[in-house]
């Protein structure tokens, strides 16, 4: 059996830096972490492997992203965590990529690695927040998906039953393999590697495919392939206040009564 | 300027501290610069006000809690004053006492100091720490809300003082305002004493001829008592002194280019035995490691029950059920080569003593560290929780924690004796702590009034046995009010009295810091003597 653990990497969120001039986030790879849904992803994928090998299964992990070339770093890291392998989609053609380009490079990166059992999503990633690529993916290979997983209840080589958020509250789902899911924050801490992981993941080799090698079309690719376009990016106003009360204990009672009953 | 103010209902929390204990006093002030500080001073010279100097009470010795008189609380002098490089490339900030570590240290991540007020040679030495590399101060206290003034006075150290040893190294100059208002500047280097006589000069010319204590120091982690030694540095007799000799103005911290890869390592081993032979065997080979921290089983078993029982630490990481004893490992590094070469290193050492290199977490992301860091915080905010909770019933229990070092050879046997008198006294207990220097916080968790009075009972022979093995009964918290038994144990009362006597030299009417190192009694007693 296989399963795909879908990351990317996203500038670390407290260090967010936007470039001045393109209004765009600058994406050096240095300040690149998981994104945070993705790295439960990984966890959750990493379980149902464990659980699955313990039903007798043969189960592999891929961790697979498209990126810079630097992403290779963080799947390296997804290796030294337990996955078994990395895939990298990284061309200049992929750059500029909305979801549904970003899902068709990833179509092609699932298809090179070959038969995915389950594809683990995170839910969204916290730099578009759009939280497409998972439903898109399940489009894309016809398959079920179920979205803002919360807990993964069973995994058998032919479902997997799990709980997911809805409007109204939760719904316990079984879908049959293969299948997407997309998961929330939460669901699972995704653990630390060992030594040995981490020794392991130095010797082992990321496969890195260009738009060439996965034979990705190229008007289907990056900017060229992206009907979503980005008109403008821009750090909003910040349009509130604050007011310093200062003063012994009862001037700054008495300013804040004064300044409720103005709100008032 | 800063008003001495009665100390009523609304100040009430400044009259305890950390140590949970609580005091009493009449009045209270908080200064804001070395002016205030030395006018307070002077107000309450002539009659001979008791005054307990405080930052941000986060001692566990009792330190800042106050004996009767004032409170001194120095939480708003907290300016950072300016910044010298000298020709070694070394940045040296200045700052007010009441500045707090974690600011400091977000200051210097985000390069953003605060410069109000500074001069021109300040701001260009500015100029020059933000072009270079990223610059820390390297001591680091659990708690980092601790202050740089209170960091000083008990001669702070923490994990990494493994590597970088406590504060007195990272301390270049301080201003200390003694009880009458007058001030020495110290700067490391410049007055040294003859034997252990030391001469002072104040800034107002007055002239201090001061007779050191005769005893000799551990050759451990120590915060016990004054620091002296033969031709030792003015500097260092005031760091580390509790509060007794004088109040710290302003404190000079050398700073140091933050490591290019720094790694954490938790290891597990199934018996105690492997994790001390691990420590012992991994001290001379592991040349970075930057910190070598414990956890015994008792501590893992009380993370586990949280972390089933309670929301706040669910996101604590998974503790395998075979992971008894933990130390952790913090590995520095010029390059991820280099730190890849030193985790085999490590490696090899845990396979070669009953460890395995798959029970490990290696944290290398901010992610991974943020939750090592919550692992090890976690132990002590979760003991204290549990105590809080045994007070409901016995309100008089508190935790009682210890604070002592031994030399590297006796590590194996103090804690063999900790764990034969625990086991003898039938007590409760987790312990965690600073193994690489044999400096563990054994924590007894008293179930009941008994349990408490027994453990008391248990630190004092412990404090005795130390000795012995030629220790320290305060490594790091200092000795404030709560250890002060513990250092009668360790130096006897004759260099009890001789501390005595040179604290009357700089306070001649035992004002400050009374009930710190020794009973107020041995203060007044020596005071009335040097009269």
């Amino acid at each position: 059996m296989r399963i795909i653990a879908c990351v990317k990497a996203v500038p670390s969120s407290t260090e967010v830096k936007m470039d001045p001039k393109t209004n765009t986030i600058v994406r050096d790879g240095k300040q690149a972490v998981i994104n945070p849904f993705d790295a439960t992803a990984l966890e959750c994928a990493l379980q149902a492997c464990e659980a699955l090998a313990n039903q007798g299964a043969d189960v592999t992990v891929t961790a697979l992203s498209m990126g810079i070339p630097a992403t290779a770093d963080l799947l390296r890291d997804c290796v030294a965590r337990g996955a078994d392998s990395g895939v990298l989609l990284s061309d200049r053609a992929f750059a500029g990529a909305d979801t549904l380009a970003t899902c068709y490079a990833l179509t092609l990166g699932i298809e090179h690695i070959g038969n995915p059992d389950l594809i683990v999503c995170g839910k969204m990633a916290v730099d578009g927040d759009t939280a497409q690529i998972g439903p898109e993916l399940a489009g894309a290979f016809n398959i079920p998906c179920v979205t803002d997983v919360s807990e993964i209840r069973e995994v058998a080589s032919d479902h997997i039953v799990v709980t997911h958020v809805t409007d109204e509250g939760h719904d316990v789902v079984e879908i049959p393999l293969p299948a997407v899911i997309t998961v929330g924050k939460d669901v699972a801490q995704l653990r630390m590697p060992s030594i040995a992981g981490v020794l392991a993941a130095e010797d082992a080799s990321i496969e890195v495919l260009t738009a060439a090698d996965a034979g990705a079309d190229p008007a289907r690719c990056g900017l060229a392939g992206s009907p979503t376009q980005v008109v403008r990016s821009f750090v909003p106003e910040r349009t509130h206040d604050c007011t310093y009360i200062g003063g012994d204990i009862d001037t700054q009672v008495h300013a804040l009564a004064n300044l409720l009953k103005e709100m008032n | 300027m800063t008003q001495i103010k009665p100390l009523g209902a609304e100040f009430e929390e400044y009259l305890r501290d950390e140590s949970r204990s609580v005091g009493s006093a009449q009045t209270i002030s908080f200064p804001t610069c070395e002016d205030e500080i030395r006018s307070v001073l002077r107000k309450l010279y002539p009659a001979g006000t008791p005054i307990t100097v405080q930052g941000s009470r986060t001692g566990l010795a009792g330190g800042a809690v106050p004996a009767g008189g004032h409170v001194m609380n120095l939480s708003r002098a907290c300016s950072y004053l300016g910044l010298r490089r000298d020709d070694a490339g070394v940045f040296y900030l200045r700052v007010q006492p009441g500045v707090v570590l974690s600011e400091l240290r977000k200051h210097l991540t985000n390069k953003s100091i605060p410069t109000h007020g500074w001069d021109t040679a300040s701001l260009l030495a500015l100029d020059e720490l933000y072009a270079g590399p990223e610059q820390f101060f390297p001591t680091d206290p659990t708690e980092a809300s601790a202050c740089l003034g209170g960091m000083a006075a008990c001669n702070a150290s923490g994990a990494r003082s493994y590597a970088y040893g406590p504060m007195r190294g990272h301390v270049s100059a301080l201003r200390v305002a003694l009880a009458n208002g007058d001030v020495l500047s110290l700067r490391r280097g410049e007055v040294r004493s003859h034997g252990r006589r030391l001469s002072l000069k104040t800034e107002s010319g007055a002239l201090l001829e001061l007779d050191l204590p005769t005893y000799q120091m551990p050759h451990t982690k120590n915060a016990s008592g004054y620091y002296v030694e033969n031709d030792m540095d003015a500097i260092d007799l005031f760091i580390g002194s509790d509060g007794t000799l004088g109040v710290i103005c302003e404190l000079e911290l050398a700073l140091m280019p933050v490591p290019a890869v720094t790694w954490g390592v938790n290891c597990f081993f199934g018996t105690e035995d492997a994790a001390i032979a691990f420590v012992d065997a991994a001290r001379p080979v592991l040349e970075r490691a930057a910190a070598m921290e414990y956890f015994d089983a008792e501590a893992l078993d009380i993370l586990r029950q949280q972390r089933e029982a309670s929301t706040a630490f669910s996101a604590l990481p998974k503790l395998d059920a075979h992971y008894a004893y933990c130390v952790y490992v913090e590995l520095e590094a010029d390059s991820q080569k280099e730190a890849t070469s030193e985790l085999a290193r490590l490696g090899e050492l845990l396979e070669a003593h009953d460890g395995s290199r798959y029970d490990t977490w290696v944290a290398r992301t901010d992610v991974d560290r943020e939750s090592q860091r919550f692992f090890r915080h976690a132990i002590p905010e979760s003991v204290n929780m549990l105590i809080d909770e045994r007070r409901r019933t016995f309100p008089t229990i508190t935790k009682l924690g210890s604070d002592m070092s031994v030399p590297d050879d006796r590590l194996a046997d103090v804690i063999a004796l900790y764990r034969s008198s625990l086991a003898e006294a039938g007590l409760e207990s987790a312990a965690w702590g600073h193994i690489g220097n044999n400096h563990l916080h054994v924590n007894i968790l008293p179930r009941n009034d008994a349990d408490y009075a027994a453990g008391k009972k248990l630190f004092l022979k412990w404090a005795a046995k130390v000795t012995e093995m030629g220790g320290a009964v305060s490594a790091e918290h200092g000795v404030g009010k709560i250890k002060r038994d513990f250092l009668t144990v360790m130096y006897g009362k004759e260099h009890i009295a001789q501390m005595a006597s040179l604290k009357a030299q700089l306070d001649p009417r035992a004002q400050l810091g009374r009930g710190n190192l020794f009973a107020p009694e041995t203060a007044d007693a020596a005071r009335k003597e040097a009269e």
